[in-house]
């Protein structure tokens, strides 16, 4: 599926579980995402980490819902499936998609300007870069027996020092590519919408209204 | 001071790297995030571990809002962070993209109502302000907050409050501060 229409489907089938409760369309909506992310052959790890992390936020919220509000066992189950319903969509689409592809479909597809799509593909691709330096600038503070925390302020000043220094050498690097901000571009590789694409994304949300519409009359 | 509205190519490296580093941090803070959930599931407080910790996934707005002076700034800060912690493996899955434009819209609101013209402690803390009371709005439908007792909505509110204010306020412009005393931003972001 192109990722474009991928990912505004997810979005659009969170946002519009967000705001209904039926906790059967949540599970169904768990199912078919986990065999999603199923056919990108997951390691065993990842699967773990997929089912037990939502675990900690989905039942603290069913906990809450049963001791701290009167709702009942129903609202909480609705939570509980909600968080599920979430993660697996949402993991269908990033797990299906690299991050490039999704940025090229963005600029082709959805016209985002191209400035964005590769200042944002230029700077994601620093991200191991980044998450070293994050541990460079712990490792600095520690040496000068200056423990950086999570709300010490040097800790971020830092980060966007570097960011900045970053920032300006990839933007050169870039224009003495050739590359100029309001230029007209080709393509190498190209990413269509197809009619399936859109069979997809409307049928979907179709057959979501469907059920939502169906379980909310029983 | 005058500043330009239009994004260049170094801005918008320059705002995704620091929504990364802000991503990268989201990300360090998950596992406190998850202790402090199952330290408060059993009384029934699991969702105030979402509240303390509020202040901390809101930060890349207003930081950025402050630093670049666009009109969007904030909200496309927050946003990118979101994306960036998705990406990583954050818990919310595709609901985190939601959070981080209803976060980053929030506290874009701050700097909005003052016209884009103050970038000050007042305007730093309307953004506090709007952040916690359109967060906490969203959370009343997605967490279903709305259903609990009202005792504890009041005591969840003043808990997200005071954590927004620490991290997006105090911290930011704790932040905020040293660059400037840089001075490298002046020449950066106009």
């Amino acid at each position: 599926m192109n990722p474009s229409f991928k990912f505004l489907l997810a979005v659009l089938i969170a946002l519009e579980i967000s705001f209904t409760s039926t906790w059967i369309v949540n599970l169904a909506l768990a199912v078919i995402g986990l065999l999603l992310i199923l056919t990108s052959r997951p390691t065993f790890k990842r699967l773990i980490l997929l089912f037990f992390v939502p675990l900690i936020p989905a039942s603290a919220l069913a906990v809450a819902i049963l001791l701290q509000s009167n709702a009942g066992i129903h609202f909480a189950l609705v939570l509980f499936t909600r968080i599920y319903a979430y993660v697996f969509v949402g993991s269908a689409a990033t797990l299906t998609t690299t991050v490039s592809d999704l940025v090229m479909s963005l600029e082709q597809n959805a016209h985002i300007p191209s400035k964005f799509a590769y200042g944002f593909l230029g700077a994601f691709n620093l991200l191991p870069k980044i998450v070293s330096e994050v541990n460079i600038i712990r490792a600095a503070g520690n040496m000068r027996g200056q423990a950086l925390h999570i709300w010490s302020p040097q800790l971020y000043f830092k980060a966007i020092l570097a960011s900045l220094d970053w920032s300006e050498n990839l933007a050169e690097a870039m224009t003495s590519h050739g590359f100029s901000e309001e230029a007209p571009r080709t393509y190498f590789k190209r990413i269509r919408v197809r009619w399936w694409d859109w069979l997809v994304l409307i049928g979907s949300l179709v057959l979501l209204q469907v059920a939502l519409f169906g379980f909310h009359l029983q | 001071m005058k500043y330009s509205n239009a994004w260049h190519l170094r801005d918008i490296i320059l705002l995704t790297l620091i929504a990364i580093f802000f991503g990268v941090i989201y990300w360090i803070v998950g596992p406190v995030y998850n202790l402090l959930t199952v330290a408060l599931t059993p009384v029934g407080l699991g969702p105030a571990a979402n509240d303390i910790l509020m202040g901390i996934w809101v930060m890349a707005g207003p930081l950025s809002g402050y630093v670049f002076k666009k009109v969007g700034s904030a909200t496309l800060g927050e946003f990118l962070g979101s994306v960036v912690e998705m990406f990583l493996g954050g818990q919310w899955g595709a609901s985190t993209m939601i959070s981080g434009v209803v976060q980053g819209i929030a506290s874009e609101l701050g700097f909005t109502f003052t016209g884009y013209k103050r970038y000050d402690w007042f305007s730093l803390n309307l953004s506090v302000l709007t952040t916690t009371i359109v967060t906490f709005g969203w959370d009343m439908i997605r967490n279903g907050y709305a259903k609990y007792n009202i005792g504890l909505l009041i005591a969840l509110f003043v808990i997200r409050l005071i954590s927004t204010w620490i991290f997006a306020g105090v911290l930011t412009k704790a932040i905020v501060k040293l660059l400037d005393r840089t001075h490298l931003m002046q020449t950066q972001t106009r």
